[in-house]
């Protein structure tokens, strides 16, 4: 006989992931009404929605009040935001850098949790958050500064050319690392990790100016992305407040959108069926590591969903003033919701559980017993654990949601692009690609 | 239900392709959880690097008992990933423990060295 009591370990170091307990399957009835749900919103938006273009960039918005305006473009809050984004990336490199190789060293939380998932409520509630507080930015802006080179501008001009390609790979290395890297949570890789993303995006900058920023930094791009959905947009320099969906309008297609939606989305499908019990059992019986297959499976997701959404969104009449291969981009915008709300059902009891765990941590960045921030004392509320049909219930209503969003916004989209006899016919299979990504979505929410 | 289906990404082609192709190598046996009285019973095996059973699902109750007989060639330790994580540690030969999850959720039980899910207990 063993010890019949199984220990209990913080923050023993382990290849899993961070977290413990994952969420269960939502319940097949509530996953079949959220489907039917997607599909009937899909066609009641087609048949009964407004018939000429509704958003448009230039004119849509009511000015903010002059005091909100002058706060928010306020140069103290601009420093303030600044300053606490290389508060948080000192003390947490110190974690790091300083700190011990375990789990409960808050570095993994901050990076994993509070960063990655904290930013899409941030900026649904802030704007375009990360690029506020952005310490690549800020050392960027510094740097610049002190050598003289005018706000902004680098060596060269960015070459529109790249679009957000730049970005779409590094949100592939991230959740490459995230899903698929066996050693995630050991501090070394992540560490690397992180002084190649801060070393790339200085010299990125340096060269062609903050604009490559906000093309190829991986969180600003995410976070940028999300804050289209936020009521706080600009119109000719002036703070505006819009609709979610008159500000999700608002989006610049450019090359390489499609790729970015498609990582994004494609990767949280990605980390729902890895879990799944069919692929795991057939990772496990194989040979080699799963680094190969996972590898593999993260990519065919991606890639995935950026077909489905360029087959989807080029099958339809065109007009001579849109090229045909223009519409993927001119189209990504609309999964950006289905992202968001894939994303909630996904990651919220991750972000509220972990998230509070990682707040705790980070009084004791090297793991001695400190109270930095008096929270060390705090304890983890696991209401939503303990709670999962009010859990399923919140994750389907928020893929819906998406999804209404998604759909609205696809068909102003469509009715402001293509010819007029091509308007209903045209969005059809953009809708159909739209029902499957959350019906896809929903299963996985069920199966894994 | 054809336009959905016509339409579904990948991720359900790939779903349901595996789902079909992969239920059938675990030797039921050996590793299926039996009932007896409140208590689940699972048996696990281990012959050198080799484990069963291969990430099976097995339903739990919260504050339900669960013993594990490990029956292993060599001394090990299990992760239990629950919130906060467990572990087990057993010795050569046969032996048993128990395991309860006080919150719902799925929680992977996993060796450590070589890296292998053998339970996803799905606790409600």
């Amino acid at each position: 006989m063993g010890d019949p009591l199984p220990r209990s370990i913080p923050g023993s170091i382990s290849a899993h992931g961070l977290g413990g307990a994952k969420d269960l399957p939502i319940p097949s009835e509530l996953a079949i009404a959220g489907a039917v749900a997607a599909l009937v919103i899909s066609f009641t938006v087609l048949a009964v929605a407004w018939r000429e273009p509704r958003y448009d960039a230039a004119t849509s918005g009511r000015p903010a009040p002059e005091w909100l305006d002058r706060l928010v473009s306020s140069r103290a809050l601009a420093v303030a935001g600044r300053v606490f984004g290389m508060v948080v990336l000192l003390y947490v490199g110190a974690a790091a850098v300083f700190g011990k190789d375990s789990l409960i060293n808050p570095f993994l939380g901050t990076f994993y949790v509070l960063l990655w998932v904290g930013l899409v409520p941030a900026s649904l509630l802030l704007g375009p958050f990360f690029k506020a507080i952005s310490p690549a930015r800020t050392i960027s802006m510094l740097f610049a500064r002190v050598s003289g080179v005018p706000d902004g501008e680098g060596l060269r001009p960015y070459p529109e050319r790249l679009g957000y390609w730049p970005a779409a790979l590094a949100l592939f290395a991230f959740v490459w690392l995230e899903l698929v890297y066996p050693s995630s949570t050991a501090l070394g890789p992540v560490r690397l990790w992180c002084a190649a993303y801060l070393g790339i995006m200085l010299i990125g900058s340096a060269v062609w100016g903050t604009t490559f920023l906000a093309r190829a930094d991986p969180f600003e791009v995410y976070s940028s992305l999300v804050a289209k959905l936020s009521i706080w947009g600009r119109r000719e320099g002036r703070l505006v407040l819009r609709s979610p969906l008159a500000n999700l309008d608002t989006l610049v297609a450019r090359p390489g959108l499609v790729a970015v939606v498609g990582v994004l989305f494609g990767s949280t499908a990605f980390d729902s069926f890895r879990e799944s019990t069919p692929w795991l059992k057939l990772v496990q019986s194989l040979s080699t590591t799963r680094m190969l297959p996972d590898t593999l499976a993260l990519v065919v997701f991606s890639l995935g969903v950026a077909l489905i959404l360029t087959v989807a969104t080029m099958a339809t009449g065109v007009t001579s003033d849109t090229p045909r291969r223009a519409l993927p981009s001119l189209f990504a915008h609309s999964v950006v919701p289905i992202i968001v709300g894939y994303v909630t059902a996904h990651y919220l009891t991750y972000l509220v559980e972990y998230g509070q765990r990682t707040v705790i941590q980070l009084s004791d960045p090297f793991s001695r017993g400190d109270d930095f921030l008096g929270t060390a004392d705090l304890q983890v509320d696991y209401w939503l654990s303990t709670h999962p049909t009010f859990l399923a219930v919140t994750k389907v209503v928020a893929v819906a949601l998406g999804h209404v969003v998604g759909v609205v916004a696809a068909h102003d989209r469509a009715i402001k692009l293509l010819p007029r006899r091509h308007q209903l016919t045209g969005q059809l299979p953009l809708l159909v690609a739209m029902v499957g990504f959350t019906v896809g979505g929903l299963y996985l929410l069920f199966a894994a | 239900m054809r336009l959905p289906l016509r339409a579904a990404p990948l991720v359900l082609v790939l779903g349901l392709g595996l789902t079909a192709c992969g239920g059938d190598d675990s030797p039921a046996d050996s590793a299926g959880p039996t009932t007896d009285g409140d208590a689940v019973a699972i048996t696990v095996t281990r012959k050198g690097d080799d484990f069963t059973p291969n990430g099976e699902r097995v339903e739990l109750g919260v504050d339900q008992t669960l013993t594990l007989t490990i029956d292993a060639d060599q001394a090990g330790e299990l992760h239990v990933h629950s919130t906060p994580e467990q572990e087990i540690e057993y010795d050569a030969g046969t032996s048993e423990h128990e395991l309860t999850i006080d919150r719902p959720g799925v929680v992977e039980v996993e060796s450590h060295e070589p890296d292998v899910v053998l339970l996803q207990l799905e606790v409600r």
